[in-house]
């Protein structure tokens, strides 16, 4: 007998599987329409999700240490006012010359008592340097009373809402602020509060006390510190492009050297932050689970339907000479041309209400009465819906494996056929 | 040499508890250029020696020869090439892929078996034409009425070169002027391209067109005979 085999085409399968999908129009349009609007809305609520936790994630970069911060190596797991960076000029010089795209903040970061006549809290005691720092961008038009701190107030203190009212400050008020020094005693400056904020953050309107470098560097010279040499508890460093992140984090740890200081990304020094995050995003993996279902189901449900009810068309298939294998692949194309309808659908129907989104923001302030801060940050009420690349081809990909998953097992059985058994029915 | 042999064909299957044995020590040889009628009452084994001679079913004991080739020995994947290019099918209804013109019915054998594009066009208009339907080629099955459809199945066996047409009561769903046409083309056909023809039937009127009647009764070969061909 001749060694002849069968072979099919794939523009016949194609062209099948096509017209194949098309027979009941109305019933593949309601699973293509069940589809591409519930990938829409998976769309639509994992961009409010992306946006929201970006918008926490920009807010608590500005309002903390930047994309990536320098600090001495140990602080993170242990801050003490003695870890500083003694060679904060040295530094800033090989920092500059690695010519970051964006801006490098010198910081004194210490752990204080903050008291007047009427009260004492702990407190963090944020020198600062240039007006242009975005954590200044940040606080500035959230300042409530009194004004900004002028370049070089050596005595200036600004605090937050919530602080004013323990310490019962106002503008002018003095305030006593209290640390250990080197040797074990303890070292106190008299600052005057020059402005009160109120960061919409009650972590920082709590705890937050900013001030001049200048002001900080006070303490740090009483841990034995050399002024001169412009000491300062960390960088804060703002890149241009966030994407930049690791290029700039590699770079600048190559720079540093063994000298006793570290580079860490805002992951590792907000963690609870990016706990948070995660733990956020399973929610929002919970609802893609069940459009996946739906979607999975939908597609079952109409390809599973044309396969039993073509089983006499796939007896006389087979028996005209068209292989089990080609009946399995034109039942799995049938599927993959609907998970791509489904998929182009669902980018239509998504991605138009992201991109609407996108522009012009959903306003949750009705929902969000009781103030959207959280994990030491804050959610903008208006919320811009954001899907970076990788979520684009996340979901892509997830939906149409999906779809096609759900395309197996119609296929199997389309294969199964017995033309005899099928030629019967 | 006959084109195929059966020899001791016997075929049982249950349906639920009951043992069924539906043919017999069935003998027979069926020579190239036949055109031969299997006849009989329901239930004598007409379709169940078509689907056994065609390797759609394989039967429990017996042998069955094609041009030589022992079809009982082959597996499902070489049964269904064997098929595609041995054989034409033409069923008693739903023949045609409804999602397919009735050119690209024709066409479709010709496209599995890898035959070139123009050749299997100009076959399968050859076809149409043959059977009178190259008007309507362009139409799917649902826009051409039941006799029509099972010429474009005879076309579509024809055209791919089968060495046997098996037909399982292709008139059946015919009126009597409809079986009659589809019997003359096929006989017709059956003469001018040598193909032989294998159909079951149990229409009186269509044995008349046969030019050998094979009667099974009881899953058994009742009797064979060669007759004249009434014409209509």
């Amino acid at each position: 007998m001749s060694a002849r085999r069968s072979h099919l085409p794939l523009p016949l399968l194609l062209m099948l599987a096509w017209r194949n999908i098309w027979r009941h129009r109305r019933r593949t349009l309601i699973t293509l329409s069940s589809i591409g609007i519930g990938f829409g809305l998976a769309v639509l609520f994992i961009g409010i999700g992306d946006g929201s936790h970006n918008s926490m994630i920009r807010n608590a970069i500005k309002l903390g240490e930047g994309h990536l911060t320098v600090q001495p190596d140990g602080y993170q797991a242990a801050p003490a006012n003695h870890k500083y960076l003694a060679e904060g000029q040295t530094l800033q010089t090989r920092l500059s010359a690695l010519g970051i795209a964006g801006s490098v903040e010198p910081r004194i970061s210490l752990q204080v008592l903050a008291s007047t006549a009427n009260n004492s809290v702990g407190a963090a005691l944020e020198g600062m340097g240039a007006e242009d720092d975005p954590r200044v961008e940040m606080l500035r038009p959230q300042l409530v009373e009194g004004e900004w701190l002028e370049a070089g107030d050596h005595r200036g203190i600004l605090i937050g809402d919530g602080m004013a009212s323990k310490l019962k400050a106002r503008v002018g008020s003095k305030v006593v602020l209290m640390a250990g020094k080197e040797g074990g005693d303890s070292q106190a400056h008299l600052g005057r509060v020059r402005g009160v904020f109120d960061s919409r953050v009650d972590e920082l309107d709590d705890y937050l006390v900013l001030s001049d470098l200048r002001f900080a560097r006070y303490f740090l010279e009483g841990e034995g510190a050399d002024t001169a040499s412009e000491p300062v508890t960390r960088f804060a460093i703002f890149l241009d492009d966030p994407d930049s992140m690791a290029h700039w984090k590699a770079r600048i740890d190559t720079a540093l050297g063994d000298n006793g200081a570290v580079v860490l990304d805002w992951q590792e020094m907000m963690p609870q932050l990016v706990q948070f995050i995660i733990l956020d995003d399973a929610g929002n993996y919970v609802f893609l689970t069940l459009i996946l279902i739906m979607v999975v189901f939908g597609i079952l449900n109409t390809v599973l339907m044309s396969v039993l009810e073509r089983t006499r068309e796939f007896g006389l298939l087979r028996a005209l000479g068209i292989s089990r294998h080609h009946l399995l692949w034109l039942v799995f194309c049938e599927s993959l041309l609907l998970s791509f309808l489904a998929v182009v659908i669902g980018w239509l129907v998504g991605g138009s209400t992201h991109l609407w989104f996108s522009h012009h923001g959903i306003d949750f302030s009705a929902l969000m009465s009781g103030g959207t801060q959280m994990m030491g940050t804050f959610m903008d009420p208006v919320v811009y819906t954001e899907l970076s690349r990788e979520r684009v081809v996340q979901l892509t990909t997830i939906v149409f494996a999906a779809t096609l998953a759900s395309g197996i097992y119609p296929a199997i059985k389309a294969a199964r056929v017995t033309p005899v058994e099928a030629l019967r029915t | 040499m006959a084109l195929l042999t059966l020899e001791g064909i016997g075929k049982r299957y249950r349906q639920g508890e009951i043992e069924v044995q539906a043919l017999q020590g069935v003998d027979l040889q069926v020579a190239e250029g036949d055109f031969a009628a299997l006849v009989g009452p329901s239930g004598s084994g007409k379709t169940t020696l078509l689907n056994i001679i065609g390797g759609l079913d394989a039967p429990t004991q017996g042998s069955v020869r094609l041009n030589g080739i022992e079809l009982t020995a082959m597996g499902e994947a070489e049964l269904s090439d064997f098929r595609l290019f041995q054989l034409g099918f033409i069923f008693q209804a739903y023949n045609l892929v409804p999602v397919l013109s009735a050119l690209e019915n024709v066409e479709l054998v010709m496209v599995l078996q890898g035959q070139h594009r123009h050749e299997r066009r100009e076959r399968a208009e050859h076809y149409l034409e043959l059977v009178g339907l190259k008007a309507v080629m362009h139409r799917r099955p649902s826009a051409l009425s039941g006799g029509q459809q099972q010429r474009v199945a005879v076309a579509r066996a024809l055209a791919a070169g089968p060495r046997l047409v098996l037909a399982d009561e292709p008139t059946a769903n015919l009126d009597s002027e409809n079986a009659f046409a589809l019997l003359d083309i096929m006989h017709r056909l059956s003469h001018e391209e040598k193909t032989t023809f294998i159909f079951s039937t149990h229409d009186t009127r269509v044995m008349e067109r046969a030019e050998r009647i094979i009667t099974l009764r009881d899953g058994r070969l009742a009797s064979d005979e060669r007759h004249e061909r009434h014409s209509a």
